[in-house]
């Protein structure tokens, strides 16, 4: 248990620092490489919240399936295309401003609420509770976000169509 | 604080005895490829060649080690070793006998699919730093071979899963101490033939190999790659592919099962491993190269319509048997 706010101060650094860099880089490609090491930090952070279902699918989506499609759109335009991209950030006053009072009301909420000093043990299986929940309490949202992603497909392939 | 030391004193014993194994399949594959064509292959240093992954080795050690003058310069000194993390991390949730392994997490198939799907992060780095468009081409071709094998490999990795009940790697090799799964009928040999197919994809070999066609692309992403960080790539590359056999021996073959004296289990386990990791490099150096739009249509068009229906057949049969995981 010692090492665990070790680990999570540890982590919320890399996060926090990664997640600047991916807005304040210049080079395209270097902050999408940010992005996947900040999405790996929240993987870790999961990982210690002794929450590795999440954890693993975070990996699986966010850092090996966007970061990958990210990068497939960012080669295509940039490299093979010839146009050069550079990331610009005129709005940076304003987007402090936005992200400093957001992180104010989180701070007074998180004052306001009593939190527990340690946390509380898992008693059972959590990959097992997800999947139950899945498919009794939750499988009304579970189905409509199925026949989201088909719409989404759908409309993918009408517009990857070939002219005729 | 003494679990801290134990993991850390386990991870240190795999990771050693992986880097030993993972230098000595290179050996494998070639003497196996040598025979394949009628030749001897590496015979001249030690006996019987047994000493050449060392010299390959000692060699890429002194090498000079060269960065091209336009290189993205961090980027392509970091690739290799981002290249070669998953790779090495997949081997920690693996149990190599019941109860032997650095981590038995209960999502065990889920961290070793998320964690191998890392790799491709360290490939588009190594083509992208290096700046050179036949690395570029082929961090590309990469992507996309990704984002097409990805979903057939894990549903075809599922099946396992739904026949065990679990996701667990230990429990998933327990249960199948009746029958192995690759001898479950009928859904048992076409997921594992499934499972074959997509890992030659997801390994990029042969006849899946068009990120590093030597015809086209030269050497492929590692192409500016010299001494060390080509030795480090080329470690990373097969030890997850050393690692997905050690998985496939695991979800299909039983595991450690087989006759003899519980100690015995680690050593069939690594005999399944390498049977299967033969398997591989036969279709490896039996097949001709397939185009890229071909590899596209194979797993769009077949592989992932066909996995899907497996894996829904799959839960048919555990529903119907009312097995375990109900």
């Amino acid at each position: 248990m010692t090492l665990e706010p070790l680990a999570f101060w540890a982590l919320s650094a890399l996060l926090v620092g990664s997640a600047l860099a991916v807005v304040l880089t210049k080079n395209l490609f270097h902050s999408v490489l940010y992005l996947a090491l900040a999405l790996t930090g929240t993987a870790g952070i999961f990982l210690a919240l002794e929450a590795e279902f999440l954890a693993a699918v975070q990996l699986l989506l966010y850092a090996g399936g966007v970061v990958t499609i990210v990068v497939f759109a960012i080669v295509v335009t940039e490299r093979l295309v010839g146009e050069r991209i550079t990331q610009t950030s005129r709005q940076i006053v304003s987007g402090v401003v936005v992200a400093g009072g957001v992180l104010i009301g989180v701070l007074t909420f998180i004052a306001r609420a009593p939190l527990p000093a340690t946390r509380p043990p898992l008693v059972a299986d959590v990959t097992q509770a997800i999947g139950q929940l899945l498919f009794s309490r939750f499988v009304l949202p579970f189905e409509l976000l199925a026949v989201l992603f088909l719409a989404a497909l759908l409309g993918a392939t009408y517009f990857a169509r070939p002219d005729e | 604080m003494t679990d801290a030391v134990d993991a850390f004193v386990a991870g240190f014993i795999v990771l050693s005895a992986v880097v030993g194994v993972v230098t000595y399949v290179t050996l494998l594959e070639r003497k196996f490829a040598a025979r394949m064509q009628s030749r001897i292959g590496p015979y001249r240093v030690g006996p019987h060649g047994l000493l050449q992954p060392i010299a390959d080795a000692l060699k890429l050690l002194m090498k000079e080690d060269i960065v091209p003058r336009l290189a993205d310069r961090v980027v392509y000194n970091l690739a290799p070793i981002v290249f070669l993390i998953p790779g090495m991390l997949i081997f920690a949730t693996i149990p190599f006998a019941p109860g032997l392994g650095v981590a038995d997490l209960n999502i065990g198939i889920l961290f070793f699919l998320a964690v191998s799907a890392m790799e491709i992060v360290g490939l588009f780095m190594a083509g992208w730093g290096s700046n050179n468009k036949y690395a570029l081409l082929s961090a590309m071709r990469a992507v996309n071979q990704i984002i097409s094998y990805d979903l057939p490999f894990i549903f075809t990795a599922l099946v396992p899963v739904l026949l065990a009940g679990s996701l667990r790697l230990s429990d998933i090799a327990t249960a199948q101490a009746g029958l192995w799964f690759v001898f479950y009928p009928v859904i048992g040999q076409l997921a594992f033939a499934a499972f074959i197919i997509t890992t030659l994809a997801a390994e990029n070999r042969v006849p899946f190999d068009i990120l590093e066609a030597e015809s086209e692309l030269v050497a492929g992403f590692r192409v500016e790659y010299s001494g060390m960080k080509f030795a480090l790539i080329q470690l990373g590359e097969y030890a997850h592919m050393v690692g997905t056999s050690f998985l496939g021996a695991l979800l299909f073959l039983g595991a450690w099962a087989g006759p003899g004296p519980a100690w015995l289990g680690p050593v069939w386990f690594l005999l399944k491993a390498m049977g299967v990791f033969l398997l591989v490099t036969w279709v490896r150096w039996s097949f001709v190269r397939i185009r890229v739009d071909q590899i596209l249509a194979i797993s769009w068009k077949l592989l992932l319509p066909l996995s899907l229906l497996l894996l829904m057949a799959t839960a048919l049969v555990v529903v119907l048997r009312s097995g375990p995981g109900v």
